[in-house]
C-alpha cells in the first residue's frame, strides 16, 4: 500500500510537474535558507560548550550603578577579587583568575639567534584554571607545569610553530615582552576556534606583578575571573555572601555603585553587554532576528505549497471520489496525500542541502566564521533537518489532505466540489500574508540600506583620511625614544603632519575617568579622557572653538575639552570655560581651549564629554597623516624607521579608513544578510504568486471563452483578472506597514545618528510588490485570455 | 435484497421545495438485472446516488441486506463499498494515474487482501477481460470501450455482490456497448450478480430483467422483461 502511494505520489507530482517544480524551488530555497541559519546559530550557541563542568562554570563580571541610572557593564574584575572569593565563597569549588597579556614573543633556535619575533597575546593563567576548564593536556599536568613561576604551557599548535615538533618544546624557553624568559612546561591540545577564551600560551600565573594587584577600585580588561559552583549549588545561593562580600572589600568611596554579576558560560558569547577575549560575541537580538527570518522563509514556502494544493484539488476530486467508492477510508486518502507532501520535501531538502553547500563559502566569508555541513560530524543537523521535512510536510500537507479527503463522493466524481469560497478566502488570507511578509522584510532591508549609507556619509566631526596609526611600545626605554622616532618619520616625504597619542578621536574602547571641575563636587559622569600631543588638532583636523590648543609637555600642564562636556557642565559660552581649574587624579590643570564636538565612537553612540591632555606615559600610537598619492612609499619608510629604533619590538599599524568601517561591520553583515533573504523571499513569493496564477487562469479558461465570446478584448480579460490581486496586494502592504513601522523604529532606536524615517521607503516597497503582481499576472493572464475560445469550449 | 420503501428526495430552495423522488417503493431481489429508464431529469442518477448510498434520502427508509442504511455511518458504508457494492461510470473514472492493473488492484488494497491473492485476482480480471497485455498502460492509452471494461474489471475484482451502473454504455460506440451488455448480461446470469443499471438505451434494457421506468420522480411503469 505504502509502496503503491509512493508510485502514485511520483506520478501525479509529475503529471504536473510544472506545479511541482514551483513548489519545489520554492521550498527547496527556503529550506536552504533555514538550514544555513540553522548552522550558523547552532555554531554560535555551541560556544564554549565543549567543557565537562559546563553548567556549573560562571565568569565574574562587573556592573557599575550611576546615580544618574545609568549602568555600564564589563566583563572584566579587579585584581584582587580572585583570592578574595576563594576565601569568602563556600560554595565555590574553584575559582581562577585569567590574566591576558600582549607583547613579544621571543623563540631562539638551537644555536641561540632569534628565529621568532612576533607580538602576540598570552594569558596568566594558574592552575586552579584547569580544574574548572578540563583542558586534554598531551605533556604535563597542569597542577605541576604551572605551578612556579617563569613556567609556560603552549598549545600544540603554537609547540609546532614554535619549536617544529611539540616534543621537542619540553624544557626549551620562550622570551616574553623582552624581560621574561619563560620555561615551556606542558603541552595541551589546541582549542577548538568556537571558544571564548582561545589560550595557546599560558604563562603561570605566580609569575604575574602588576601595580594594581591590591587595588579594587580599578578595573583593566585584561583582568577576567571563572568559578566553578560546588555542585548542587545554584547562583541563587551566592547572592546573600555576595552582599557582604561588596560591603567587605569596597570600601573607598566612588561615584558608582560596583557589583559583580556571575555570567553562566554558555552566555559569554550572546551577551552584548560584555565583550570577552576572543572578542567574537554575537548579540540575542542578533540570533532572534536571524531565527525569525529563518521561520518567515519557511512559511512563504509552506504557503506557496498549501496555495497549489488546494488550487489543484478541484482537479483531483474525481479521484478522491472514485477512491471513496471503492472503499477508501479518509484516513487512507490523507495518508496518501501526505506521502505526497512528504515526497515533494524531502526532493526540496535534497536540492535545499546542495544549496546549502554552494551557499555555505560565501556566509562563512560574511560572518568570518568556520562553518561546516557535516552530517556525521554534526547529527544534529540531521536531526534538525528530519525536524524541518516533518515541519513543512505537516504544516503544509495536512489542510490541503483535510479538505481533499473531505470532499463527498456523490459529487466529487462528477467534478462538482466547490471548494470555491471555503479554499478561495484561505487561499486570499495566505497570499496576503505571504505579501505582508515580502513588504516588511523589502521595507526593513531598503531602511537598513538608507540608515547604512548616511553612516558612511555622514561627517565624524574630524579628518580620517590618509591617516595611519603606528602602535609605539610601552615601556620606559621604548618611550625615550619617542621624540627621535617623530622627528625622523616627519622628515620623510609624504608626511604632512604626526601625533602622539593614546587613541584616534574615534575609536572602539575609550578610556574613561571621573573628574573635579572648577572647584566643584565630583561630577555624577565620565569624561572620555585622551591623552594626545600638541599635533593631535593638526593631524585630525579638528576645530578649535574658543582659546587654544595644548602646548608641548610630557605630563599633563593644560586640558582641552570639548563642547559636550561643557553641556554637561551647563557652561553655556565656551569663552568661559578657559582658565577654569580641572583635577583629574590628583592632576590639577587649566582649560586652556575648547573644540568643536567630534563623534568618539561609532555612530550608534552620542558624542560623549571629552578631557583631552598631554601626557607620554599614556600614548599608544603615532598618528602619522599622509599625502594622499604618497602613503605606500611612506608606510614602507616608516616601518623601516620603526625597526630601527625598535628592534625587539614588532611592528604593526592600521589604517584610520578601515578602523571607522570596521566599526560598522556587524551592520554591513545585518545588511547583506537582509538583502539576501529579501532577495530569496521576494522569489519564492514571486513563484508562488506565478503558480496560482497561472492555476487561476487554467481554471477561467472556460469562462474567459465565454466572456470573449461576448466581446470582452484581451485587455478587459487580462485586467478581470488582475484586479483581484492587485486588491490583496494592496491589502498586504496595508497590513505590512505598522509591523515593519514598528521594527524599524525599534532598530533604528539602536543609533545614536540616524535618518528620520520618510514614507519612501513603504512606497517603494509597495512599488516593488505591485510589479511583480502586475508583470507575473499579465504574463500570465494574456497568454490564457489569447487563446482560441472553441479550443476552451470544446471540452464540454 | 434492496427495500425502498416511499424515499422521497427535494431540494428546497427559498422555501419552494423541487422534488427529485416521490413515493418510491420498490423491491429488488439478488441475482435481478434492472434498467432504470426514463427522461432527462427523471431522478434516475439520484435513485441510483440513493441506492449507491452516496446520497441520503429526505424521506423513506432504504434496507440492504436486511439492513437500514439511511444515515449510515461512514465507516460501515466504506465496509459495504469494500465487500458488497461495485460502482461503474459513464465517464469510467479510471485514476489516471494508475496503470491498468493498478487501477483493479486498488479496491483489494482497501479491502486488505492479501499481496498474493490480489495478484492472482488481477491476473484472472486481466485473463478474463483479455488484457494481460495492456496491464502497464495508462487510462489515457486505452480506448473508451476498453477503459469501461477496466472500469467493469475493477467492480468486479473485490466479488460484490451488486454493481451498481450509470449509463455505462453513454460514452461508448454501439459495438462495444453491446459488449459491455453482454458482459453484464453473462455475469448476472452466470455469478448471480444483482446488476442496476442505469440507461436511456431500449436495447440495453432489453439486457436486463426488469426495468423501472422512472417520470418526475414517480416510478411510472416496473415491467418484467420476458427473454
Amino acid at each position: 500500500m505504502f509502496r503503491l502511494n509512493l508510485k502514485i505520489a511520483f506520478r501525479n507530482l509529475w503529471k504536473n510537474r510544472g506545479y511541482t517544480l514551483i513548489n519545489i524551488a520554492g521550498l527547496s530555497i527556503g529550506m536552504a535558507g533555514c538550514i544555513l541559519i540553522f548552522l550558523f546559530i547552532s555554531y554560535q550557541l555551541s560556544f564554549d560548550q565543549q567543557y565537562k563542568n559546563k553548567d556549573r562554570i560562571y565568569r565574574v563580571v562587573s556592573q557599575a550603578h550611576y546615580a544618574g541610572g545609568e549602568e555600564e557593564f564589563d566583563s572584566a574584575v579587579p585584581l584582587p577579587l580572585a583570592d578574595a572569593m576563594r576565601n569568602d565563597f563556600g560554595m565555590l569549588e574553584n575559582v581562577a583568575a585569567l590574566e591576558s597579556a600582549w607583547g613579544v614573543i621571543k623563540v631562539k633556535d638551537a644555536t641561540g639567534n632569534v628565529k621568532i619575533k612576533i607580538k602576540g597575546r598570552a594569558f596568566y593563567v594558574a592552575p586552579d584554571f584547569f580544574k574548572i576548564f578540563d583542558y586534554k593536556w598531551l605533556h604535563g599536568n597542569p597542577e605541576q607545569a604551572l605551578k612556579e613561576p617563569n613556567t609556560v604551557a603552549l598549545s600544540k599548535e603554537t609547540a609546532e610553530r614554535f619549536f617544529g615538533d611539540w616534543h621537542q618544546a619540553i624544557g626549551r624557553t620562550i622570551n616574553f615582552k623582552n624581560n621574561k624568559e619563560l620555561k615551556v612546561t606542558g603541552v595541551f591540545a589546541d582549542i577548538p576556534e568556537n571558544n571564548s577564551n582561545v589560550i595557546n600560551i599560558a604563562i603561570s600565573y605566580a609569575g604575574f606583578e602588576h601595580k594594581n594587584q591590591k587595588r579594587w577600585g580599578s578595573i583593566s580588561s585584561d583582568s577576567e575571573c571563572y568559578i566553578l559552583l560546588k555542585p548542587g549549588v545554584t547562583i541563587a545561593d551566592l547572592e546573600r555572601p555576595k552582599a557582604a562580600f561588596l560591603k567587605k572589600y569596597y570600601v573607598e568611596k566612588t561615584v558608582a555603585k560596583p557589583d559583580h554579576l556571575f555570567q553562566p558560560l554558555k552566555e559569554i558569547h550572546i551577551d552584548e553587554r560584555f565583550s570577552n577575549f576572543s572578542g567574537k560575541v554575537t548579540s540575542k537580538s542578533e540570533l532572534f532576528g536571524l531565527t525569525a527570518i529563518g521561520v518567515l522563509l519557511l512559511i512563504t514556502a509552506c504557503i506557496n505549497f498549501i496555495n497549489l494544493a488546494t488550487a489543484q484539488a478541484v482537479g483531483r476530486s474525481k479521484e478522491v471520489g472514485v477512491r471513496k467508492v471503492m472503499g477508501s477510508g479518509k484516513q487512507q486518502l490523507m495518508i496518501q496525500f501526505l506521502t505526497e507532501t512528504m515526497m515533494l520535501t524531502l526532493i526540496a531538502l535534497l536540492l535545499a542541502c546542495a544549496i546549502t553547500e554552494i551557499a555555505l563559502p560565501g556566509m562563512s566569508a560574511l560572518f568570518k566564521e568556520k562553518i561546516t555541513f557535516n552530517l556525521l560530524e554534526r547529527p544534529v543537523i540531521f536531526l534538525f533537518m528530519s525536524g524541518m521535512v516533518l515541519f513543512v510536510g505537516f504544516l503544509s500537507g495536512f489542510y490541503p489532505a483535510m479538505v481533499m479527503s473531505g470532499f463527498s463522493p456523490a459529487l466529487a466524481i462528477k467534478n462538482k466540489v466547490n471548494i470555491g469560497h471555503g479554499g478561495g478566502v484561505l487561499r486570499k488570507v495566505l497570499v496576503v500574508v505571504q505579501f505582508a511578509i515580502t513588504i516588511i522584510l523589502v521595507t526593513g532591508t531598503l531602511v537598513i540600506l538608507m540608515q547604512m549609507k548616511f553612516i558612511r556619509e555622514k561627517p565624524l566631526g574630524f579628518n580620517s583620511s590618509a591617516i595611519a596609526l603606528l602602535s609605539v611600545p610601552s615601556d620606559s626605554l621604548c618611550k625615550s625614544k619617542f621624540e627621535i622616532l617623530k622627528t625622523r618619520i616627519l622628515n620623510e616625504p609624504g608626511v604632512l603632519t604626526a601625533s602622539f597619542c593614546n587613541s584616534a578621536p574615534a575609536a572602539e574602547s575609550n578610556m574613561t575617568s571621573e573628574f573635579y571641575y572648577d572647584g566643584t563636587a565630583m561630577q555624577d559622569f565620565q569624561a572620555n579622557i585622551k591623552f594626545i600631543d600638541q599635533d593631535y588638532l593638526k593631524t585630525f583636523g579638528l576645530q578649535l572653538l574658543a582659546g587654544r590648543f595644548l602646548t608641548k609637555s610630557d605630563t599633563i600642564r593644560e586640558y582641552v575639552v570639548n563642547e559636550t562636556l561643557l553641556k554637561k557642565l551647563k557652561v553655556v559660552h565656551p569663552q568661559d570655560a578657559i582658565g577654569k581649574m580641572i583635577i583629574l587624579s590628583d592632576h590639577r590643570a587649566r582649560i586652556v581651549g575648547v573644540v568643536k564636538d567630534f563623534n568618539n565612537k561609532s555612530l550608534k553612540e552620542s558624542i560623549s564629554p571629552i578631557l583631552m591632555t598631554t601626557r607620554k606615559d599614556g600614548y599608544a600610537a603615532l598618528a602619522l597623516k599622509m599625502e594622499a598619492h604618497q602613503i605606500p612609499a611612506v608606510m614602507k619608510n616608516a616601518e623601516k624607521i620603526w625597526n630601527e629604533y625598535y628592534p625587539d619590538q614588532v611592528y604593526s599599524s592600521d589604517f584610520m579608513d578601515d578602523k571607522i568601517r570596521n566599526y560598522y561591520e556587524s551592520e554591513q553583515v545585518t545588511g547583506a544578510l537582509f538583502k539576501v533573504f529579501a532577495i530569496v523571499i521576494i522569489f519564492i513569493s514571486f513563484i508562488g504568486l506565478f503558480g496560482l496564477i497561472s492555476f487561476v487562469a487554467t481554471q477561467r479558461t472556460k469562462e474567459m471563452a465565454i466572456r470573449k465570446v461576448l466581446g470582452a478584448s484581451v485587455f478587459e480579460l487580462v485586467s478581470m483578472l488582475n484586479t483581484t490581486f492587485i486588491f490583496l496586494i494592496l491589502l498586504a502592504n496595508l497590513i505590512a506597514w505598522p509591523v515593519a513601522y514598528i521594527f524599524i523604529q525599534k532598530w533604528l532606536s539602536g543609533y545614536a545618528y540616524r535618518i528620520t524615517l520618510n514614507i519612501w521607503p513603504f512606497a517603494a516597497a509597495m512599488f516593488i510588490s505591485l510589479m511583480i503582481t502586475l508583470i507575473t499576472v499579465s504574463f500570465r493572464s494574456y497568454k490564457a485570455a489569447k487563446t482560441n475560445p472553441v479550443d476552451a469550449l470544446k471540452y464540454e | 435484497m434492496i427495500q425502498l420503501q416511499n424515499i422521497e428526495k427535494y431540494y428546497a430552495n427559498k422555501g419552494l421545495k423541487s422534488y427529485i423522488l416521490r413515493h418510491v417503493s420498490t423491491t429488488i431481489q439478488q441475482g435481478e438485472f434492472v434498467s432504470i429508464m426514463g427522461p432527462s431529469g427523471a431522478g434516475k442518477s439520484t435513485l441510483l446516488n440513493i441506492l449507491g448510498m452516496l446520497e441520503e434520502p429526505t424521506y423513506g427508509s432504504y434496507e440492504f441486506m436486511g439492513e437500514n442504511v439511511v444515515s449510515l455511518n461512514e465507516r460501515k458504508r466504506i465496509e459495504l463499498y469494500r465487500n458488497h457494492i461495485g460502482f461503474v461510470f459513464q465517464a469510467y473514472h479510471l485514476i489516471d494515474e494508475m496503470t491498468v492493473a493498478e487501477n483493479i488492484e486498488a479496491p483489494l488494497l482497501y479491502k486488505k487482501v492479501g499481496s498474493a491473492e490480489r495478484k492472482s485476482r488481477v491476473a484472472e480480471m486481466l485473463d478474463r477481460f483479455n488484457m494481460v497485455a495492456k496491464k502497464d498502460l495508462f487510462p489515457n492509452q486505452l480506448s473508451g470501450g476498453q477503459q469501461q471494461l477496466v472500469g467493469i474489471a475493477r467492480a468486479l475484482a473485490a466479488q460484490p455482490l451488486i454493481i451498481l451502473a450509470d449509463e455505462p454504455t453513454g460514452n461508448l460506440q454501439s459495438a462495444q456497448a453491446l459488449q459491455i451488455m453482454d458482459l453484464f448480461k453473462k455475469l448476472n446470469e452466470e455469478e448471480n450478480i444483482t446488476i442496476i443499471q442505469v440507461t436511456h438505451s431500449e436495447i440495453n434494457a432489453g439486457y436486463g430483467t426488469r426495468i423501472l421506468h422512472l417520470l418526475d420522480g414517480v416510478i411510472s411503469e416496473d415491467i418484467q422483461v420476458v427473454v
